[in-house]
């Protein structure tokens, strides 16, 4: 038997059901976007302990054309992003691949090396920091045992950025490391092993079937490490504060300079509107560079 | 006779007993602030904090007065402080602000003026000036005592010294350096690298190579901008005087320290001078403790203190103020501003201040520095830093300083490392100070171009 027509409230009912998400998404998300747009479109000033807006973007828009640190924070950022972020993919994609072949103490292996994500940023820093070390640095006392260096990691231009792009391949191979070796324990075996007993060799399953399965998880594993490379701070901050020069300025950190040590409320919310889009364009930029891959 | 000289040597003995009895309660003598609700002070966990601590503890002891610290890395001080008196009532009762931070909390209303306070509070005359950086002139935007209202009480003069290694200087016939000449030839005699850098300043990008330059500058006779005081705004800093001066550091920087000269902090610094591997350091007077803590300091007792060294032969040194200054938030309530002021009076006194160097404190009295306590081998600093405190002056005393700092510690850093002839790095950043001033509405202008 068919129910009576449901009241207003029961008909509405999956609308409501959605409220409490909706709230928070508004309360966390989308206010604090909307607000960033709102400063980033103004100009803050503060007189008798009293804060003082105006709407004046084009303020704003002028720092762009006199900032000298952004431009080379913009090329830092997006060299930084692609080699480290490559590195990472290649390292954790090698490591996920080789220790599933393993069979004995491969719990073990893993905990081992995830080790380094769970280290504190901070941690990471002055351990780096000291390792980085011209007089006293471990790297630098190898180097002296076959006669070598010593290197100026943080101090010579040169070195800066890749000094600090160790450091975080370091930190974040173990974040692609869980992602893939989850990814390939998770393959079907019986595709594996029906390409063996057709003949094929194990750098041609690697090759033809093994990563063509992981593709969606490496795609995954590239966005989410892109996101976060693109915000790196604490890493530079600690370690070089953007220096020598310009050697090692990211725009995270460059923001950081012009919202806090300038206080510039304005134009650093127009610099952060200007990191979401880079991110949001590199991963836009990315997708299609995959997805036509997959076409071809 | 014997009964006379027995009398005599009573009168004597009961004499300078009375006088000790009497010197006694003055040395030990304490203001009476009277008593007041708890106060909470902002403090940085800077290498002076254990004197202040200590002397945070005698003012609870002997006034029975609460204080809770709030002790935050040099890191987290600016914001932790922004966020307190930008909301409806300070967490705090006292910030401690650097120097340099002070100018934004002034021009922004968000300190109460002492005076507002207690207008009978003045500082004892025995306190050291400070660069002025706690007073401040609101028509002039400036600030000085000159008109302005008192908006704090340092409890640190930070400036420069030179920490030198006195067995070494000793042990090579070399004396206490008075000229960056003399630093350079003293050098020349003891530089063996990686062993031994002969002198050691930090080239750190930033502030760090800003505020170290700053020596050899003002020692030339430059300056950042002509004369802010009376709104000339002209940018100076590429003048001859200043390329003389950023000569002469980079090549002390690079001739004297250790490879890395254009990423060293304050860190790296202390270090080196404390495991032995630098024979004299340029280094901010509270950085000192390092060097005679056992724990920490291979070269304990061996360490001198030079005043800043003139830059040219027979010309004034150079010293400009790093200072911090203590300062009570608008958003308060009365009760607790009068709480917060009462640890001020006392902290200015001579006993308080005593107390603080005592456990590793800068004190901020010329009296205390000038005591007994100076001919003590632990405070072998205290002429050494009386001396350059005196001589110093303040800097960046104006809104845009952060933006400016910035703008010539990158080109400083860059002339250093060679990526910029040391002239382009100072006409590069004369165009871009300029341009600083000129979005404030300032009146600007800039020196012809130097030959690059």
């Amino acid at each position: 038997m068919r129910h009576q027509p449901a009241g207003l409230i029961d008909r509405t009912f999956p609308y409501w059901s959605l409220l409490p998400a909706v709230v928070v998404f508004i309360v966390l998300s989308l206010y604090p976007l909307l607000n960033l747009l709102m400063m980033s479109v103004s100009t803050y000033r503060f007189e008798g302990g009293v804060e003082h807006t105006t709407f004046d973007p084009m303020a704003n828009l002028r720092y762009f054309g006199e900032d000298p640190g952004l431009r080379p924070a913009i090329v830092n950022t997006l060299i930084f992003v692609f080699v480290a972020v490559s590195l990472e993919l290649a390292i954790g994609l090698a490591l996920a691949i080789t220790v599933s072949r393993v069979s004995r103490y491969k719990g073990l292996i893993r905990t081992l090396i995830i080790l380094p994500i769970l280290v504190p940023p901070v941690a990471i820093g002055s351990m780096w920091r000291l390792m980085y070390n011209y007089d006293f640095g471990v790297f630098n006392q190898f180097l002296s045992v076959f006669g070598l260096g010593p290197v100026n990691w943080l101090g010579d231009g040169r070195f800066a950025l890749a000094s600090v792009i160790m450091v975080d391949v370091w930190h974040w191979v173990p974040f692609i490391f869980l992602i893939l070796f989850a990814a390939v324990e998770g393959l079907p075996s019986d595709v594996v092993e029906a390409a063996r007993i057709d003949g094929a060799r194990q750098a041609q399953v690697t090759r033809y079937i093994v990563l063509p399965l992981l593709r969606p998880a490496i795609a995954v594993a590239f966005t989410f490490r892109a996101i976060l490379a693109f915000k790196t701070f604490d890493e530079v901050f600690l370690l070089t504060s953007g220096g020598p020069g310009t050697a090692t300025e990211l725009i995270s950190l460059h923001l950081y300079k012009v919202f806090f040590a300038q206080n510039n409320l304005g134009y650093g919310a127009m610099l952060s509107v200007t990191v979401i889009l880079m991110v949001v364009s590199f991963l836009l930029v990315s997708r299609r560079a995959t997805q036509g891959g997959k076409e071809a | 006779m014997h009964d006379r000289l027995h009398g005599l040597l009573k009168a004597a003995t009961l004499s300078i007993a009375l006088a000790g009895a009497a010197l006694a309660p003055a040395s030990a003598q304490s203001v009476d602030v009277g008593k007041h609700t708890p106060i909470t002070i902002l403090i940085n966990a800077s290498p002076w904090y254990a004197g202040f601590e200590a002397a945070v503890d005698l003012y609870s002891k002997q006034t029975g007065n609460k204080v809770n610290l709030d002790v935050t890395p040099y890191g987290g001080m600016l914001e932790k402080a922004r966020n307190a008196v930008r909301g409806a009532s300070s967490p705090y009762d006292l910030l401690n602000l650097d120097g340099g931070w002070t100018i934004e909390f002034y021009e922004g209303g968000f300190l109460k003026p002492i005076n507002d306070v207690d207008p009978s509070f003045t500082l004892p005359k025995e306190m050291l000036t400070c660069g002025n950086t706690h007073w401040w002139n609101a028509q002039k935007r400036w600030r000085t005592p000159d008109g302005g209202k008192l908006m704090g009480v340092p409890p640190n003069c930070n400036v420069h010294i030179v920490a030198y290694r006195k067995d070494l200087y000793d042990k090579a016939g070399l004396g206490a350096p008075k000229t960056y000449d003399d630093v350079a030839s003293a050098c020349q005699k003891l530089q063996s690298p990686p062993g031994l850098y002969g002198f050691v300043i930090r080239g750190e990008r930033g502030n760090p190579i800003r505020y170290d330059f700053s020596t050899f500058m003002v020692g030339h006779g430059g300056e950042f901008v002509a004369n802010p005081q009376e709104g000339d705004y002209t940018v100076t800093v590429n003048s001859p005087k200043v390329l003389a001066a950023l000569n002469q550091f980079i090549a002390l920087a690079k001739g004297c320290g250790p490879a890395n000269f254009g990423a060293i902090g304050q860190a790296d610094l202390i270090q080196l001078m404390a495991s032995g591997k630098a024979a004299s350091v340029q280094v901010v007077i509270a950085a000192w403790s390092n060097f005679e803590d056992k724990t920490k300091s291979a070269v304990a007792g061996k360490v001198a203190a030079a005043a800043v060294p003139a830059a040219v032969p027979g010309q004034k040194p150079g010293v400009v103020i790093g200072n911090w200054s203590f300062a009570l938030p608008n958003n308060a309530t009365a009760e607790r501003h009068k709480a917060a002021l009462a640890f001020l009076k006392w902290f200015s006194t001579a006993e308080a201040q005593r107390a603080y160097a005592e456990a590793g404190g800068i004190p901020v009295r010329s009296d205390t520095l000038k005591s007994d306590l100076a001919s003590k081998p632990q405070f072998a600093w205290m002429p050494a830093y009386l001396a350059s405190v005196e001589a110093s002056v303040a800097s960046l005393g104006y809104a845009e300083a952060a933006a400016v700092e910035q703008a010539i510690g990158l080109r400083l850093n860059q002339a250093l490392i060679g990526e910029m002839s040391p002239a382009k790095a100072l006409n590069t950043a004369a165009a871009e100070v300029e341009t600083i001033f000129s979005r404030s509405g300032r009146k600007t202008g800039k020196l012809p171009p130097l030959p690059e």
